[in-house]
């Protein structure tokens, strides 16, 4: 009798374990079949599955998809970083101001990837040294950092763009805009790059592991002799210097330094995580499952672009979050009744 | 000796005065101090009428605030607030917007009296306390990613009801005045309302066992919970009230401007928070108060209009709200620790 009734608990553990692998992919292949089958206007020939179509929302959602990626690793650590956006938009006028000035690429990508690794340390400075809660610091940045983008755009125009005197070089959109192999773009193989380096420092380091434990039991990670202050800072360095690379791949995508673009980037990558199954409170996550919900945001928004007008796009978001919250809910609590 | 005698004197006064009363007297002679550099700084600075717009330009966040204060003293964060202040303006609007006259889409509304447009706009407002409620309280989820959502289907429902723009053709002479009854100078009665709630949310905090359950609740959630406090009913409800402040700010600002903006609001909620901050109530729970945000209201508006009277330019009032607020929070931690030691 209490081996029949424990293979039937094994047996849900199972299910539910499976489910819980394979949700993120499932919700993708729905999403993209739903899009599928709708004629959006916006779509070239009518179909959301049209290679070239395919090709320039991947390009377009690099940022996104970086920062998902990197965002797993502050949800594991237990940790919050709401400043995300706040450095994609500073960069993103940090290197339109760069470009237009006359630095090479590579110059100004190295200068704006220090500025992101700055803006991480002040992060974790205030976070792991000063110890203000995650959520009050990186508001308190996100702020900061947000007036700082506004406030590197001189008064009286919108943006940074082409003056009369300055223009920006013919290859600012290539990185972003060039199509090098199937009709992606190098920032695309970037973020890819980035993926599967971020999975190798997760699954086969220890400092993934490190990262588990700091956020799965603060005083036993400390405890067992790990340097947790060094291990979340050092998370917010990288989180920094992710979403900078973003944010040059955001510029050289936009052609222009615009100093909101990445108002409301935290809570698409809170979503990509959820999404992902990244429970909130730490200890769990995968970089690969972010990556696709980073997919389904980035698909769902093209998307509802397409059939319906743009005013839509915040309650979209908002409701994606919640549906996330509740996926996220009821698949760890199955857990923990298992 | 003479270090002897300060530090029993120290001592002698932590008998007298709480950490809460010692805080907010600080704050206080922080804010005078502010007030006396802004004067001497800035020409024309130190007039009645800086104080009038003091109070005129910043009640919204003093009725705010006093949501977000009872929310952080239970350890809870309300990001949606700005959000459901924009909802609040736009449907209220629409609502009583005329219903078969409009000659464009956004001139159409459902052409209700404007007592039930406001009491159906609360009331919607409420669901969005009532979502969060659900979440936060009952399901447990972190509540910075459940208001970061709310606050998107607020907004989000705000820009869908006025077709991404704003709701002002038509709207009855009465809908513009609640917001417009003027008291004196440039203070209208929309401020008395402010102060209102604040007397009435320092008698809830200091008088009721309700306020004082919050404190519980924020110093030691289970310990509140094992000694008979409906732990989640209390948030939940303290998620409701929010959001009801939040519905009437939004409708009074509407009524100002006579108009629904569904991007009104945006910024609120990191303004609430800070005020709440200022006034030395911690994330962490169980510390804060709604004096407090008020002294926290007044520094924060004293900060931003001698930023404007210096001439800085706009983008400086992020980055000044989040250097005070940083200051703030080292500054009176330090003191704190100093204090208890």
């Amino acid at each position: 009798m209490s081996s029949n009734c424990e293979s039937t608990i094994s047996r849900g553990y199972k299910a539910k374990r499976i489910i819980k692998e394979i949700y993120a992919y499932v919700i993708l292949v729905v999403v993209v079949a739903v899009l599928s089958m709708l004629k959006g206007e916006l779509f070239q020939r009518g179909n959301f599955l049209f290679p070239a179509n395919v090709a320039n929302l991947l390009r377009m959602s690099v940022p996104i998809l970086m920062i998902s990626s990197a965002f797993t690793l502050i949800f594991i650590t237990g940790n919050m970083d709401l400043s995300v956006g706040s450095i994609l938009s500073l960069t993103t006028v940090v290197n339109a101001i760069l470009v237009l000035n006359g630095f090479s690429f590579l110059v100004s990508l190295i200068i704006v990837v220090a500025l992101g690794v700055l803006l991480g340390t002040i992060n974790g400075f205030l976070v792991m040294k000063l110890r203000i809660t995650p959520v009050i610091a990186t508001l308190i940045t996100m702020n900061a950092y947000q007036g700082l983008a506004r406030y590197l755009v001189p008064p009286g125009i919108s943006s940074i763009t082409n003056t009369e005197t300055q223009k920006m070089p013919e290859w600012m959109g290539f990185f972003s805009k060039g199509q090098v192999f199937m009709g992606l773009s190098w920032a695309f193989i970037v973020a890819i790059v980035l993926l599967i380096a971020l999975v190798i420092l997760q699954k086969k380091t220890v400092f993934g592991k490190y990262l588990v434990a700091a956020g799965g039991n603060r005083t036993a990670a400390e405890l067992s002799g790990i340097n947790v202050v060094k291990v979340v800072w050092g998370v917010y360095i990288l989180l920094g210097a992710v979403s900078a690379l973003a944010g040059v791949a955001r510029a050289s995508y936009l052609l222009i330094g615009e100093p909101y673009t990445g108002v409301g980037a935290e809570t698409e990558a809170i979503i990509a995580c959820l999404l992902g199954g990244t429970v909130f409170s730490g200890g769990e996550g995968s970089v690969v499952k972010s990556f696709v919900g980073a997919l389904i945001i980035v698909c769902l928004t093209f998307g509802l672009k397409s059939v319906i007008p743009e005013y839509w796009q915040l309650l979209a978001k908002g409701a994606v979050l919640v549906f996330a919250v509740v996926l996220n809910h009821l698949l760890s609590k199955e857990r923990i009744a298992s | 000796m003479r270090k002897n005698e300060s530090n029993m004197k120290n001592r002698s006064l932590a008998g007298k005065l709480s950490n809460e009363s010692y805080l907010n007297r600080v704050m206080f002679l922080v804010l005078i101090t502010l007030f006396a550099i802004a004067s001497m700084t800035i020409k024309n600075y130190f007039s009645t009428a800086t104080a009038l717009n003091l109070v005129a330009n910043n009640w919204y966040i003093v009725i705010l605030g006093v949501g977000v204060t009872f929310l952080l003293v239970s350890g809870h964060l309300d990001m949606s607030v700005g959000g459901i202040v924009a909802m609040a303006g736009v449907l209220s609007a629409y609502f009583c917007q005329p219903a078969n006259e409009g000659f464009s889409e956004l001139g159409q509304g459902l052409g209700m009296p404007y007592g039930v447009a406001i009491l159906l706009t609360l009331l919607c407002c409420l669901v969005i306390g009532a979502l969060n409620a659900l979440f936060i309280a009952k399901m447990r989820v972190a509540s910075i990613i459940v208001t970061l959502g709310t606050m998107s289907i607020a907004r989000g429902i705000g820009q869908v009801a006025a077709l991404g723009a704003q709701r002002s053709a038509g709207l009855p002479d009465i809908f513009g005045v609640i917001g417009n009854v003027p008291l004196f100078g440039p203070i209208k009665i929309a401020a008395a309302i402010a102060a209102l709630l604040v007397i009435a949310a320092l008698f809830i905090e200091k008088k009721t066992s309700f306020g004082r359950r919050t404190y519980l609740i924020g110093a030691n959630r289970e310990a509140a919970r094992l000694s008979g406090v409906k732990v989640e009913r209390h948030i939940a409800l303290l998620y409701l009230l929010s959001s009801l402040l939040a519905g009437i700010t939004g409708i009074l600002l509407a009524s100002e401007m006579k108009a629904g903006i569904s991007t009104r609001g945006s910024g609120f909620e990191f303004s609430a928070l800070v005020v709440t901050l200022l006034g030395g109530a911690s994330i962490d729970g169980g510390v804060g108060s709604v004096l407090g945000m008020v002294i926290g209201a007044m520094i924060l508006g004293v900060v931003s209009s001698a930023a404007y009277g210096m001439l800085l330019r706009p983008e400086w009032q992020f980055i000044l709200k989040a250097i005070v607020t940083f200051l703030a929070i080292i500054a009176q931690r330090y003191l704190l620790d100093r204090r208890n030691k």
